[in-house]
């Protein structure tokens, strides 16, 4: 069963066409990476899929449920990161984690295990005790990340997933990103990093003002435009 | 624990700050210290709050007077001086700004039927401020008052040494009567008006904050979560959507109610410094107790239960509305002007029924009023005093249907894309947001 699979997804906005017929498929265990100059309907698209906005037209499917018929049902199977997210700023990040996996799983010992998994997952160590406010961008970051995956969902929809993160925080980030998909957990990602892109993701969707130009593994598309270099196969489509 | 209560204990943390707490602590501080110095500053100040009089008829009469006038709340000062110049010059009457001039002459006028005067002088100072020019003219208005009844009594035992001086003055006295509801009490109109605003006099202001912090609070709660994406999170949760709206709004009313206790708290205390409102409220209400209790004006517990709840649907009404102004709301920084929608109808429904008989205005100000639900709260107690129950039940009905309403509008747009796509722009908004 596809993870998540769309057809004919349009979005509008009065008269401005943010998606404009888009049809593309994310296999289970997956990482799919979703890549597009600013403002071509990426993250539109990824609000979608997290049953946050309603389609114009076409339809999104999540493990087989309707995001607008079952939007309830596939919140209990996603969790989405959106980009530049933040957190609470007056609870501490272990309160925030509490939260949220309470939030997400609706059960007190799920939860625990959950937040204690992604205090783990943060590298966050006695700092969790602080108060958010007092988190620098990478560590409020490294919360985000950890409160998305730590409730395990079976499709994690993370925009721009590393940003505001150094060099080591987000090798880390990639890696844990990696070992969770090996674990079966389905990841679509939104991001701008192509090195980021072609280190995590198994397979890349274009989109340039909101239609996709094309979508493969990286290789295929470096293959098919004759180059090693993804940015160029980037530039090339998207101008 | 419940998804509600997790909910509602993480609003109720983001909405109690430190700053909040801080800024509401210093209010109550201030306004006990203002209340406070104002009294004890009254009370030190005794000296200006005497008169001078310099009595220069000294016979029978002005004796009299000192001693009537003496037997008032205000301390008479006797003065050896002559003229009102030397006297308001002298050192030792620096601080005094009242003085009566008793004139040679006066009782020998008053036997002989011709008319005379007292002359009462008020030393205006230039900087003078507060509310000791006002308290100055209502004692020299009292003092005035006994100096003549006494200078009358003593007309009348020489003119008409047969009959009572009390009874000359005032042989008809009037005897008041209240009327409501078709309950008659022998008590003076005064003492009832007074023992209703008593009553009512903390009650508006107290609502009218109610509102305005519970409204300020969900609007920024709303804003903050929009703009800090929060919000996307939870609503790509599997919680329900109206649970997210209800935790905001009782988080809201919660924080709103303490906040309202501690101001009123803080504004008894100032009030109280100032003019002592409790005790003369207290005693005015003791001195027509029974004949207010025969007119129903005393409120029963469920007297008390009604006001309560046309509160309470007041304050929902006001959390519904605000709700959808932070959803409409551009951003935090905006939710100043966006206030001015539900600040509007606020201040009609709260100043209007102060300047208007509702009772005898006419049909389109009755309408207007009675349209906004907030009216209903502020009227509630004297429609609750004054028995009119049916009326203080209607006005609840009418705000469970507005809120009922509103409440829908907030949980339909929190679920729909306008939470993230709808955007209001006032004209302050805008200019506030170009400008930065």
């Amino acid at each position: 069963m596809d993870a998540l699979k769309i057809s004919g997804l349009v979005k509008k906005y009065g008269d401005f066409e943010a998606v404009a017929g888009l049809d593309f498929s994310v296999r289970e265990g997956e990482i799919f990476a979703l890549v597009g100059p600013n403002g071509v309907g990426k993250s539109t698209t990824l609000k979608m899929i997290s049953t946050i906005l309603t389609p114009t037209a076409g339809a999104i499917s999540v493990f087989g449920l309707d995001t607008v018929r079952d939007a309830h049902a596939v919140r209990g199977r996603i969790s989405y990161l959106p980009e530049e997210a933040g957190a609470y700023k007056n609870l501490s990040g272990h309160e925030y984690l509490d939260f949220m996996a309470m939030v997400f799983l609706r059960d007190s010992r799920k939860a625990a295990e959950a937040a204690a998994y992604g205090a783990r997952l943060s590298g966050l160590g006695p700092r969790l005790g602080d108060k958010i406010k007092t988190y620098s961008k990478g560590m409020a970051r490294k919360l985000l990340l950890a409160r998305a995956v730590m409730i395990r969902p079976r499709l994690a929809i993370l925009d721009e997933p590393t940003s505001g993160l150094d060099i080591v925080n987000g090798y880390e980030i990639r890696k844990t990103i990696k070992e969770l998909a090996a674990g079966g957990m389905t990841f679509l990602i939104s991001s701008h990093n192509m090195t980021e892109i072609e280190f995590l993701s198994g397979r890349i969707g274009v989109i340039n003002r909101g239609k996709l130009l094309a979508c493969d593994a990286p290789a295929a598309l470096k293959s098919q435009f004759s180059t090693e270099d993804l940015e160029e196969v980037f530039v090339r489509l998207t101008q | 624990m419940n998804i509600f209560t997790v909910l509602l204990r993480k609003e109720i943390k983001e909405l109690l700050t430190r700053q909040l707490v801080i800024s509401i602590a210093a209010m109550i501080f201030v306004f006990y210290v203002i209340g406070k110095s104002v009294g004890s500053h009254s009370r030190a100040s005794g000296a200006s709050n005497s008169i001078v009089v310099m009595d220069l008829d000294r016979s029978e009469l002005s004796a009299r007077l000192l001693k009537a006038m003496g037997g008032g709340k205000t301390p008479i000062k006797p003065s050896a001086f002559t003229g009102i110049a030397s006297a308001m010059a002298a050192p030792e009457h620096a601080a005094e700004n009242s003085f009566l001039v008793i004139p040679d002459g006066l009782a020998r006028s008053v036997e002989e039927g011709r008319p005379s005067r007292l002359e009462f002088y008020s030393r205006f100072r230039k900087d003078a401020s507060g509310m000791g020019p006002a308290m100055a003219a209502s004692r020299i208005r009292k003092v005035s008052a006994l100096a003549a009844a006494e200078a009358s009594a003593y007309a009348l035992e020489r003119k008409a040494p047969g009959l009572p001086p009390a009874f000359l003055r005032d042989p008809a006295p009037a005897e008041e009567y209240v009327v409501i509801d078709g309950r008659t009490e022998k008590v003076p109109l005064g003492q009832v008006v007074g023992f209703i605003q008593s009553q009512s006099y903390f009650f508006p202001i107290a609502v009218f904050f109610i509102v305005i912090l519970s409204a300020q609070m969900i609007m920024t709660a709303v804003a903050t979560e929009k703009e800090n994406k929060t919000l996307e999170t939870l609503l790509s949760s599997p919680v329900d959507r109206r649970l997210l709206v209800l935790s905001k709004l009782t988080a809201s009313s919660i924080i709103a109610a303490a906040l309202s206790v501690a101001y009123m708290l803080g504004m008894r205390s100032f009030m109280g410094g100032i003019t002592g409102a409790a005790e003369s409220a207290s005693a005015s209400a003791a001195a027509a107790g029974p004949a207010l209790i025969k007119l129903g004006l005393i409120i029963t517990t469920q007297g008390y239960l009604l006001i309560g709840l046309s509160v309470l649907f007041c304050i929902l009404c006001a959390l519904s509305m605000a709700f959808i102004l932070g959803i409409l709301s551009e951003d935090v920084k905006s939710i100043q002007a966006m206030l001015m929608p539900l600040m509007m109808p606020l201040m009609i429904s709260y100043l209007m029924p102060i300047f208007i008989d509702l009772s005898t205005a006419g049909w389109g100000i009755k309408a207007l009023l009675y349209a906004i639900p907030f009216t209903h709260a502020f009227m509630a107690p004297q429609n609750v005093m004054m028995g009119n129950f049916a009326r203080a039940g209607w006005g609840i009905a009418y705000q469970a249907a507005v809120f009922a309403v509103f409440v829908t509008l907030a949980a339909r747009l929190f679920s729909g894309d306008a939470l993230l796509t709808l955007r209001l722009r006032l004209p302050g908004a805008r200019k506030k947001a170009a400008a930065q």
